[in-house]
C-alpha cells in the first residue's frame, strides 16, 4: 500500500454566481498530491487553474463559491472549515506565490514588516527575533545583504528581487503545500530561469510539495514531476510530465503542443493551419505601380538612431537649474545609436527582454516617436517630417500593436476603425469603404457582417484580427509588430501566427518583429537581431544566431528558455 | 449576437440597480414637474392677484379662500407652497443646468486642449486649475457673486467660474490617458486634422468620467445656488429658487411654523439625492478597478 | 529634500503675490465703499475729504502697493465698519472659527473613517448600506438646510441646545475658547455637528472607496494567503494603502471648512470669520473682505504645503527618490 497522500482533491466544484447566470470555474476536479512532489497545473485562460488553487487554499471571495467535492490535507477535510481555522491554515500548512510580484507587496510598508507581518500571524516572536528571521528568510532566498535590504520598500527591489520575498514569505512558516499561481509569468526569461531554478532547490530541500499553475507547458517541463491538464474546469489528462508531453492521449493536450512554435519547423503552419482559412487580402490596382523601386538603394534602414526620455521640467526649476540650485531630471537612454538595414519582403525579429529599448526601437521605426539622433529612411525617403514638431509622412509603414484592448477605439465601429486611415489617405472612396472593409475581415478570417459591431463584442484573439485588418488596410509595404500575440493563450496565438505567416507572403510584406519570445520570433523570422540595454549585441540570420550565438547575453539569454522534452 | 453599442451596454449595466433606476426616473420626473410647473402647478404663486394675506403662514392641509386644499400649507405672503416650490424648483434646475453645462464646455475644452496641446501651455493651464481647485468653490462662488452683483447671469457666471476647474481636471487626466493609447497612436499616423482626432477619438473615450463629474456637478450647483440665495447674495428677489424659499421661511421656524422652510428643502434635497444616486452609480460603473 | 522645500515656498510666494493681485482687484469690483462710509445727506466738501483719508481717489495700482507696503509691515488697514485695525478684528474672531471647524473636521473623520473602511470591508452588508445611506443624505442636502432642522429639532422642539452664540467662554493665554466650559461645549455641538456632517458623507464615501478598491488589491489577497487575521490585513494593510487620499482630504477639507464655516456660522450667530466675511460683504467693508481672502489663501497654501509633506512621510516612493 503506497502511503496516503499529502492532499488529496476529489471531485471539487467551484462556482462564480453572476447576474448572467453561473460560471463553473472549476467543474468535478480530483487529482492527489504526494509529500514532496511538484505537480504541474496547466491550462488557457478559464481553464478554472488558478480558481483550483485559490479553493485549495480557501480563498475564493464572493461570487465565487466552492459548491461540493472535498480537499484532504493530511486527512483533514477543508471543505467546509470555518474561517477561523481556514486562516490557521493559510500560511502555516499551505501557502501561496502570487503572479505579479509588483502588485502583491504593500508598496507603504518595508520588506521586514511584511514578513514580520506573515510571522505574527502564526506565532508570537518578539521584535528583534522577528528581525532575525526576516533577515533569514531573505538570505534563504539568496537576497544579497539581506541585513541592509530588510528595511527596504518593494519599490527598491526589482520585479525578480520582489518575487524572491514574497517566496521567502510563502516559505516562511515550512508549509507543507506552495501553492505557486504563474509566478514567473510577469518576468524576464532569464529571471525566470533563476527562479526556477531557485524553487526547485528551496521545495527539495525543505520537503514541501509544489503545485506550479501555469499557461507555459515548458515551464512545467523543467519543475514538475506530474502534470494535470485542464480545459473548462475540468482535468482532461493527468500523469508524469515525460509521458503527458511527448506521448498525449486528450487531443487537447496533442492541440496544444501543436500549437507550439518550439516544436514546428520554423515558418511552417502551426496547429495543423488552424485559423488560415480566410479570403485573400484585397489589394488596390492604383498602388501597384508604386512597387517599382530604385534598385541601388537598400530598402528600408534604421541609421544610428537613438532616443532618450527625459522628464519634463517646469518654468521653476529650468531657473533652479540655470542658477545650480537643482540637478536636470534623470533621464534614460532607451535607445542608443543603433543601425539596422531590412531588404525587401525580409522579416526580423528583434528580441530583448523589458527595457532593452526593443519597444521604443520599433516605435522610432513605425514613425510614431522622433529619434533624437539618426533616421528612418524607406526607400530612400525619410519616415518622418523634420522640424520642431516631426510627424509621420508615409502611410507605407504601419504598426500592430500588443493589448488589443487598447489599440481600439471602444466607441467605434471596428468597420470604421479599419476604415478611417483609407478613407483619410484617399485609397478608397466613402463609397467603397464598406465593401473593403468586408474583404479585409474576411481577408482576416473574421465574418464580413462584423464590420458594425464594437470591439468589446470581441475576444483577445479576434481583436488582433481587427487590428491586423487596420494596419494591412493602409496597403503598407513594411509592417511593425510590437508584440502582438504576447497577451494571447497560446492556442489563439498559434492562429495568429499562422494569420501573419500567409499574410506576408500573400502581400510580400516586410517585417519587423518585436518580442520577448525567442520560439516565436524563430518560427516567424529570417533574421534576428539582439537587444540589450538599448544596443543591438548581436543579429543575423535566424538559425546563426540561435543556433552559434556569439554574444555572452545571447548565450546566457538562449540558455534560460526552458525546453519541452522530445519524444 | 447583435451589434451592441458601447452606450447600450452601459445602459444595461446600469438598469441592474434598482435604487439608480429609480433614482434617474425621479431626476426625469421632476425635471418633467419643474418644465410644466404652470400647467400642473394649483396656483400661480408670483400673480399678485392671487395673494390673500389672510391665507398667510397656514399649516398644511389648509383650505384657501380660493377654495382649494393647500396640500403643504402656504408662506408668509400666502403663496400656495407646492406651487411656489414647483416654480422654485424650475429656477434651482435651470441654474444647475445651465451652470453646469458652462462649467463642462469651459472645463473640457480647456482640459482635453491642455492633454492635447502639451508642453508650456497645458503646464500653464493645469497649474491655474489646480490652484483654483485648492481654493473652496463657495468662497470663489461668494466672492465672484458679490464682485458682479445679482442677477441670473451673474449667479450662472460665478458658479460655472467656480465648477469649471473640476472638468478641467478630469477631462485632463482622461485624456492624457487616452492620449497615450494604441489606437491614438495609430490614428495620428493618419491625415486627420486634430479637432477630428480630438472629436472622433478622444473625447468619446473621456466621456464616462466625465457623466460622473457632471452629475456632482450639477448637484452641487443646485447646492450652491441655494446656499447663496439662503445667504442674501445669490438670486435677485424676482427670481424665488428653492433655497430663497428656505431662507424666507427661517424667521418663522423659531415660532414652529416649520412647512415653509422644510418642505422646500426637502425637495431640494430629493433632486440633489436622485442626481447623486444616479452619479454614484455611473461611478461605480466606470471604475475598472471594481471589475473582477 | 531641501531643494524641494525651498521650490515649493518659492511657489507660495509667487501665488501669494498673484493671489494678492486678484483678490484687490476682484474686491474693488464690489460697489463703492464711499456710500458706507458716509451718509448719503453729507455735504460734497466731507465726501471728498474722506475720500482721499482713504486713498480711494487714487489709481487701483497705486492704492495696490500702498496696500502691498502696508501689508509687509503687518498693516491690513481699518475696517470701514468697525473702526479698528483689521488684523486685530480677524484675530479676535478667528479663534471661533478655528474651534468650530477643528472639532468639525476631527469628529468627521474619526467617525466617518472608520465607518467607511467597514463599509467597503462589507460592502453588501446591512450596516453598510445604512451607512452610505446617510452618507449619501450627507453628501447631498445642503449645510444650511441641515443646520435649519437641527436648530428646529434640537432648539425649539426638544429645547435640549442653544440654538445660537458661543455661550460661556474661558480665557487662556488671552484667547477666548468655548469648549472649556460645559455652557460653551453646549452652544459648539450643534453648529459643529452641522459643519462635521458633509465632511463626515464626505470621509465616509473616501474611506469605503479606498477600501473597496484596497479589499480586491493582490497586496490583500496575498496578506491573506499568508495567514494574516482579517484585523490585522485591515489595520495594517488597508489603512496604509488608503492613508494618502485620507491624508489630502482630510487637509483639504479643513481648509475649505473654514469656507463653509460662513455658512454655518450665519444660521448659528456663531461670532467667527465666517459671519464677519459675510458681514463685511453686505456692509462692503474693504479692508475686511482683502484681509479675508488673504487669510484663506495663506491657509490653503500651507495646508496644501503641509500635505505635500505628509506624502512624503506616508509614501515611502517618494521619500528617497532616484534609488532604486
Amino acid at each position: 500500500m503506497s502511503p496516503s497522500p499529502l492532499l488529496e482533491v476529489t471531485n471539487l466544484v467551484t462556482h462564480f454566481h453572476s447576474r448572467t447566470g453561473i460560471v463553473k470555474a472549476v467543474d468535478g476536479v480530483s487529482f492527489a498530491l504526494r509529500r514532496g512532489e511538484v505537480m504541474g497545473l496547466v491550462g488557457e485562460s478559464g481553464s478554472g487553474k488558478s480558481i483550483t488553487g485559490f479553493s485549495i487554499i480557501g480563498l475564493i471571495d464572493p461570487p465565487g463559491r466552492v459548491e461540493g467535492g472535498s480537499i484532504k490535507l493530511d486527512g483533514r477535510e477543508l471543505v467546509g472549515l470555518p474561517s477561523s481555522e481556514l486562516r490557521g491554515i493559510r500560511g502555516k500548512s499551505i501557502s501561496m506565490v502570487f503572479q505579479d510580484p509588483m502588485m502583491t507587496l504593500n508598496p507603504m510598508l518595508t520588506i521586514g514588516t511584511q514578513i514580520r507581518l506573515a510571522l505574527e500571524a502564526h506565532e508570537d516572536v518578539s521584535a528583534a527575533e522577528g528581525r532575525k528571521r526576516a533577515i533569514a528568510a531573505l538570505r534563504q532566498v539568496r537576497i544579497p545583504e539581506p541585513e541592509t535590504k530588510v528595511d527596504f520598500y518593494p519599490h527598491q527591489f526589482s520585479g525578480g528581487m520582489r518575487q524572491r520575498v514574497a517566496i521567502a514569505i510563502a516559505l516562511l512558516h515550512r508549509p507543507k503545500l506552495i501553492i505557486a499561481d504563474e509566478p514567473t509569468t510577469a518576468l524576464d526569461v532569464s529571471i525566470q530561469a533563476e527562479i526556477l531554478v531557485e524553487m526547485k532547490e528551496l521545495v527539495a530541500e525543505l520537503g514541501t510539495s509544489m503545485i506550479w499553475i501555469s499557461h507555459d507547458l515548458a515551464t512545467i517541463a523543467s519543475i514538475a514531476d506530474h502534470v494535470c491538464v485542464m480545459r473548462s474546469g475540468k482535468i482532461v489528462e493527468a500523469g508524469p510530465v515525460l509521458d503527458v508531453l511527448t506521448r498525449p492521449k486528450h487531443p487537447y493536450t496533442q492541440s496544444l503542443l501543436d500549437a507550439l512554435p518550439s516544436r514546428a519547423k520554423p515558418g511552417a503552419l502551426l496547429a495543423r493551419g488552424a485559423g488560415t482559412d480566410a479570403a485573400p487580402p484585397p489589394r488596390l490596382a492604383r498602388l501597384a505601380e508604386s512597387g517599382r523601386r530604385k534598385a541601388e538603394i537598400p530598402y528600408f534602414v534604421i541609421d544610428a538612431v537613438g532616443k532618450r526620455f527625459q522628464q519634463k521640467a517646469g518654468v521653476l526649476r529650468l531657473l533652479a537649474q540655470k542658477m545650480g540650485i537643482a540637478r536636470p531630471a534623470p533621464s534614460v537612454q532607451a535607445v542608443d545609436s543603433v543601425s539596422l538595414t531590412l531588404t525587401r519582403g525580409e522579416a526580423l525579429g528583434l528580441v530583448g527582454e523589458s527595457g532593452s529599448g526593443k519597444s521604443t526601437l520599433g516605435r522610432m521605426a513605425a514613425g510614431i516617436y522622433a529619434p533624437d539622433a539618426g533616421h528612418v529612411l524607406l526607400d530612400g525617403e525619410p519616415v518622418m517630417s523634420s522640424g520642431d514638431r516631426p510627424h509621420k509622412i508615409t502611410t507605407r509603414i504601419q504598426t500592430i500593436f500588443q493589448d488589443p484592448f487598447a489599440s481600439l477605439n471602444q466607441r467605434m465601429r471596428i468597420g470604421d476603425s479599419i476604415s478611417e486611415g483609407p478613407i483619410a489617405h484617399g485609397l478608397v472612396s466613402r463609397a467603397e469603404a464598406g465593401h473593403y472593409v468586408r474583404q479585409w475581415l474576411a481577408a482576416v478570417g473574421l465574418d464580413p457582417a462584423f464590420a458594425s459591431r464594437y470591439p468589446h463584442q470581441f475576444s483577445g484573439g479576434q481583436r488582433q484580427r481587427v487590428a491586423i485588418a487596420r494596419a494591412l488596410a493602409m496597403q503598407p509595404d513594411v509592417v511593425v509588430c510590437d508584440e502582438p500575440v504576447a497577451s494571447l493563450d497560446v492556442s489563439i496565438q498559434a492562429q495568429i501566427i499562422n494569420l501573419l505567416i500567409r499574410l506576408r507572403s500573400e502581400l510580400d510584406l516586410t517585417l519587423i518583429f518585436i518580442s520577448h519570445d525567442l520560439s516565436v520570433v524563430r518560427h516567424l523570422c529570417d533574421r534576428v537581431a539582439i537587444m540589450h540595454r538599448g544596443r543591438i549585441v548581436e543579429s543575423g540570420t535566424a538559425s546563426e544566431v540561435y543556433d552559434h550565438p556569439q554574444d555572452p547575453y545571447t548565450q546566457r539569454l538562449l540558455a534560460a528558455v526552458p525546453v519541452l522534452p522530445v519524444a | 449576437m447583435k451589434d451592441i453599442s458601447p452606450a447600450a451596454r452601459f445602459w444595461a449595466e446600469f438598469r441592474e440597480s434598482r435604487v439608480a433606476v429609480i433614482a434617474l426616473a425621479v431626476v426625469l420626473l421632476i425635471i418633467g414637474v419643474a418644465i410644466l410647473a404652470p400647467l400642473v402647478a394649483p396656483q400661480d404663486p408670483y400673480d399678485l392677484a392671487n395673494l390673500v394675506l389672510m391665507d398667510a403662514r397656514r399649516p398644511p392641509g389648509f383650505v384657501g379662500s380660493a377654495g382649494y386644499t393647500h396640500i403643504l400649507g402656504t408662506d408668509a405672503q400666502g403663496r400656495d407652497l407646492f406651487s411656489a416650490i414647483l416654480y422654485g424648483l424650475r429656477i434651482s434646475l435651470q441654474m444647475g443646468l445651465v451652470a453646469g453645462s458652462l462649467a463642462f464646455i469651459v472645463g473640457v475644452s480647456l482640459g482635453i486642449g491642455a492633454a492635447y496641446i502639451g508642453g508650456r501651455w497645458e503646464a500653464f493651464i493645469m497649474r491655474v486649475v489646480d490652484l483654483q481647485l485648492a481654493f473652496p468653490a463657495i468662497l470663489l462662488a461668494l466672492v465672484l457673486s458679490a464682485m458682479l452683483g445679482q442677477g441670473k447671469l451673474q449667479l450662472i457666471a460665478a458658479l460655472a467660474a467656480a465648477q469649471y476647474a473640476y472638468f478641467a481636471r478630469t477631462a485632463h487626466g482622461a485624456a492624457s490617458a487616452e492620449r497615450g493609447k494604441d489606437y491614438v497612436e495609430a490614428v495620428l499616423s493618419t491625415p486627420l486634422r486634430s479637432w477630428q482626432v480630438v472629436l472622433r477619438h478622444i473625447f468619446p473615450n473621456c466621456l464616462p468620467p466625465l457623466i460622473v463629474v457632471a452629475t456632482v456637478q450639477v448637484a452641487s450647483a443646485i447646492a450652491l445656488e441655494a446656499t447663496l440665495s439662503f445667504l442674501g447674495v445669490g438670486l435677485p428677489v424676482t427670481e424665488p429658487s428653492l433655497g430663497m424659499l428656505i431662507a424666507n421661511g427661517f424667521q418663522y421656524m423659531l415660532s414652529g411654523r416649520y412647512w415653509i422652510s422644510i418642505y422646500p428643502g426637502i425637495a431640494l434635497i430629493v433632486l440633489i439625492v436622485a442626481i447623486n444616486l444616479v452619479g454614484d452609480r455611473i461611478r461605480d460603473q466606470v471604475n475598472p478597478r471594481l471589475k473582477r | 529634500m531641501l531643494g524641494h522645500v525651498t521650490g515649493r515656498i518659492a511657489q507660495a510666494l509667487v501665488v501669494m503675490l498673484v493671489m494678492s493681485m486678484l483678490v484687490f482687484v476682484g474686491v474693488h469690483a464690489i460697489g463703492n465703499p464711499i456710500d458706507v462710509l458716509i451718509g448719503p445727506d453729507v455735504s460734497q466738501d466731507i465726501r471728498l475729504e474722506t475720500i482721499a483719508r482713504y486713498g480711494l481717489d487714487r489709481p487701483l495700482y497705486e492704492q495696490y502697493f500702498t496696500f502691498l507696503g502696508r501689508i509687509l509691515h503687518g498693516d491690513f488697514g481699518r475696517s470701514f465698519v468697525f473702526g479698528m485695525p483689521v488684523l486685530d478684528l480677524i484675530l479676535s474672531r478667528l479663534p471661533a472659527t478655528l474651534e468650530l471647524t477643528l472639532s468639525a473636521v476631527c469628529g468627521a473623520a474619526l467617525i466617518g473613517i472608520p465607518a467607511g473602511i467597514y463599509a467597503g470591508y462589507r460592502p453588501d452588508g446591512f450596516a453598510a448600506k445604512i451607512i452610505m445611506t446617510v452618507s449619501i443624505l450627507g453628501f447631498s442636502v445642503p449645510t444650511f438646510w441641515i443646520g435649519l432642522v437641527l436648530i428646529m429639532t434640537f432648539a425649539v422642539e426638544l429645547q435640549w441646545l442653544p440654538a445660537g452664540g458661543r455661550g460661556d467662554t474661558v480665557a487662556v493665554f488671552g484667547v477666548e475658547w468655548s469648549f472649556l466650559t460645559l455652557n460653551g461645549l453646549s452652544h459648539l455641538l450643534l453648529p459643529a455637528l452641522n459643519l462635521a456632517f458633509f465632511k463626515l458623507a464626505l470621509m465616509t464615501r473616501l474611506a469605503r472607496a479606498g477600501t473597496r478598491e484596497a479589499m480586491l488589491s493582490d497586496t490583500v489577497k496575498f496578506a491573506r494567503a499568508a495567514g494574516l487575521s482579517e484585523w490585522t490585513v485591515l489595520r495594517r494593510h488597508v489603512l496604509r494603502l488608503i492613508a494618502i487620499p485620507l491624508v489630502t482630504v482630510f487637509g483639504l477639507e479643513f481648509a475649505s471648512t473654514l469656507a463653509f464655516a460662513v455658512v454655518t456660522e450665519t444660521i448659528f450667530s456663531w461670532p467667527g470669520i465666517g459671519k464677519l466675511i459675510i458681514d463685511s460683504i453686505t456692509s462692503l467693508d474693504r479692508p475686511v473682505m482683502v484681509a479675508y481672502l488673504m487669510l484663506v489663501a495663506f491657509v490653503f497654501i500651507t495646508i496644501n504645503f503641509l500635505v505635500d509633506l505628509a506624502y512624503v512621510g506616508l509614501d515611502p516612493r517618494l521619500r528617497k527618490a532616484g534609488s532604486r
